[in-house]
């Protein structure tokens, strides 16, 4: 008998000294969001089972959802859950046993397998709920900056939270290798990733290192898109670029680096059938290049970026403005330049006429010359914003700055910063918050 | 022979003329690098990639021909001057490029893809439909894309059987149904064409607009009842938008559009 009892301790301490041995090298993190499942993705340094234990109290994560065999890279679907509701969840080889009864649950940050974190569903899609959405543009620089610039906004956040986050390309240098995206994005948003989920767009650096004609690659690899409508929105077949919802917004991620940006690509027949689908109040569009810029990339040079952002201007733009976008988010250019809401410019700067393209002239704010007002009912070319928010990682040189003069913009700064969109119902406000915190462009639009 | 004497002055004259300071930075390391190992083929294999990056096809040619001369083996070299030469018009040169580099690896499904269009732009459907077939095959994730390329290089009955081997595996994704639908037609099958708008339907939260295509294809054939019954259904559906919807200029004038079109 003392022998088995021997033989039993040490096959326990050797297992538990095997669990203790594992080590969560990424994540957790969010993705593909939607108001009755949440994908739950992690990477361990050596193979095990996927298992996410969650609940509806920090202490009583009693529902387990896993994933088959075993492996590195874990990536669990939690399905059947409830809209609009704070989930507490670990994630492990095993389920979280219950707890005892004297026993404090580990706190969110504790590290390593045992930490508990949280996540909340989105809404319904439809009735409106504030909703606050975190942008960084090109953000993946891994440098002091970059992370200023985080810091800033987790100063201004405080203890709202981040209902999803969007990356809008180059979200890790230089090649968007898996080494770049672990330094990049992993090692610097733990926090954000583990409880709010991320929505990025391709842009030209992770394509080093990602092919979206084959969805291969490291982008691909990391990331859990929706391609059949699972979130919102019709189905793409393709995780290049997709569009889901969260209340009342609709989100269309557009693929301005390598999927077919002609007008009749099967990109651009997506997005024409999307647009004509939803019924949501807000349309949000995003992508790596930008329709207009004078920043560290000039969207009047043909060659700039392989005629990309001209393709975007001519080809997508004028969909999305048929479709009645609102707000059109880009990356690429280091600098932040912010348009009048405009509508139908699809020429070179020269072409930009205020009195044909201009909607309303004025700054779009409360407390300045009055904010943009729009209709409720979706009337194409009722115009929107186009927001270069490529800074959150490095701005242009300080040496040779940017030229930054494009007619189409109020506003256009050379500063790293990030921006901050509140919805609220039929408000959208958006704020460009540099990298020392400083509220340097804000906005907002209302629909009556 | 002139490309080529352009392509080495470049190389002597390389430098970066960008104000885009991560283009700069990588500039200045793979130029530290090259000068430091000059007779490394991978560096220039990098700089002339990171050059076709941003467009300037001139330079990057340049590094691809060095890189050539050190180490015409090098692996990637040929697909990288495949896809250069695609780019700029010159399929001939790219099918030359790539042929080795199938013959050597045939499973390198980049170099697949690049040829099959190289293939399609020489004017050798058959050929370019094959290696699509082969890259297809290969792929876990194809994109829509790649069925529509291949779809394009088809006649109609063939091109729709592609079509669906993509729904088959990628769902009934938008693009792909469209495509079919258009052939469906072409083809005169007018059912199964109506088929397809329907499935599209009951992807999409609105379905007015789908429904007025669908009564629109009855009525090019000759269907009228039930083009009638298309119509009235997307008036229905218009009718349960939401009020604020529904008072869009755009949905009123499709409203009317429908009435005229159920009356006529």
């Amino acid at each position: 008998m003392p022998l088995r009892n021997f033989l039993i301790g040490f096959f326990l301490s050797a297992l538990s000294a095997l669990h203790a041995a594992t080590t969560i090298i990424r994540g957790p993190y969010l993705q593909t969001a939607t108001p009755t499942s949440m994908v739950v993705r992690w990477r361990t340094d050596t193979t095990e089972a996927s298992v996410v234990s969650y609940g509806l109290e920090r202490n009583q994560l009693t529902s387990t959802a896993r994933a088959e065999g075993i492996g590195a890279e874990h990536i669990v679907l939690v399905a059947d859950l409830k809209p609009n509701t704070r989930y507490f969840y670990s994630v492990g080889a095993t389920a979280v046993p219950p707890p005892a009864a004297d026993k404090k649950a580990p706190a969110e940050d504790a590290p390593g397998r045992a930490a508990i974190n949280s996540f909340t569903t989105p809404p319904v899609a439809g009735p409106a709920q504030p909703t606050r959405i975190w942008v960084l543009g090109d953000p993946g620089t891994k440098n002091a900056t970059q992370t200023a610039v985080r810091d800033a906004y987790y100063k201004y956040t405080g203890t709202r939270a981040t209902d999803l986050w969007l990356l809008l390309g180059d979200n890790a240098y230089p090649d968007g290798t898996d080494t770049d995206y672990q330094k990049a994005i992993f090692e610097i948003y733990p926090k954000t990733l583990a409880t709010s989920p991320v929505w990025p767009a391709l842009g030209n650096h992770d394509q080093k290192s990602a092919n979206s004609g084959t969805q291969s690659g490291v982008y691909y690899d990391i990331f859990t898109l929706p391609t059949r409508g699972e979130a919102g929105g019709l189905m793409t077949g393709t995780e290049a670029y997709y569009a889901f919802d969260y209340a009342n917004i609709h989100f269309i991620c557009l693929d301005s680096q390598d999927s077919d940006r002609t007008p009749t690509g099967a990109m651009a027949q997506w997005l024409k059938a999307d647009l004509a689908a939803t019924t949501r109040d807000w349309i949000i569009a995003y992508f790596h290049h930008p329709t207009y810029t004078k920043g560290t990339h000039d969207s009047d040079k043909d060659t700039d970026s392989g005629g990309r952002m001209n393709d975007m201007r001519t080809n997508l733009l004028p969909i999305l403005e048929q479709g009645g976008v609102d707000l059109v988010l880009t990356g690429h250019s280091h600098v932040y330049e912010r348009s009048w809401l405009m509508d139908g410019h699809y020429g070179k700067s020269t072409t930009f006429d205020a009195a044909a393209h201009v909607k309303q002239k004025s700054n779009g704010r409360s407390d300045g010359e009055g904010v943009y007002r729009k209709p409720r009912a979706r009337t194409p070319r009722n115009g929107e914003i186009n927001v270069v928010t490529g800074s959150a990682g490095h701005a242009g040189s300080a040496t040779k700055p940017p030229a930054l003069n494009h007619p189409a913009f109020f506003i256009a700064l050379n500063e790293p910063g990030s921006s901050v969109i509140d919805v609220d119902g039929l408000k959208l406000d958006l704020v460009f918050l540099n990298d020392k915190g400083e509220k340097r462009d804000w906005f907002s639009i209302v629909k009556e | 022979m002139l490309r080529a004497l352009t392509a080495t002055a470049t190389l002597i004259c390389a430098g970066g003329a960008w104000a885009h300071p991560e283009i700069e930075a990588a500039l200045s390391r793979l130029n530290a690098d090259i000068a430091a190992r000059p007779t490394a083929a991978a560096l220039y294999l990098e700089r002339g990639e990171l050059y076709a990056r941003h467009d300037d096809a001139v330079a990057a040619e340049a590094n691809y021909l060095r890189a050539a001369e050190l180490a015409p083996e090098l692996p990637r070299l040929n697909i990288a001057r495949g896809a250069l030469e695609l780019a700029g018009g010159r399929p001939a040169e790219a099918r030359r490029l790539l042929d080795p580099v199938l013959a050597r690896t045939p499973q390198d499904i980049e170099a697949r893809v690049l040829r099959a269009r190289a293939l399609a732009a020489l004017k050798e459907p058959a050929a370019a439909v094959t290696d699509f077939n082969t890259a297809l095959a290969a792929t876990a994730t194809p994109s829509p894309d790649l069925y529509l390329e291949r779809a394009a290089l088809l006649p109609p009955a063939a091109a729709l059987l592609s079509i669906d081997e993509g729904i088959a595996r990628l769902g009934p994704t938008l693009a792909l149904q469209l495509r079919a639908l258009a052939l469906e037609e072409s083809l005169g099958r007018i059912d199964a064409a109506a088929r397809r708008i329907t499935q599209v339907a009951a992807q999409s939260e609105r379905k007015e607009s789908w429904l007025k295509r669908r009564g629109d294809l009855f009525t090019r054939a000759g269907r009228f009842r039930e083009a009638r019954t298309s119509y009235l259904e997307a008036l229905s559906r218009i009718a349960d938008l939401p009020d604020w919807l529904r008072a869009s200029p755009e949905v009123k004038q499709l409203a009317n559009e429908l009435h005229r079109l159920s009356n006529s």
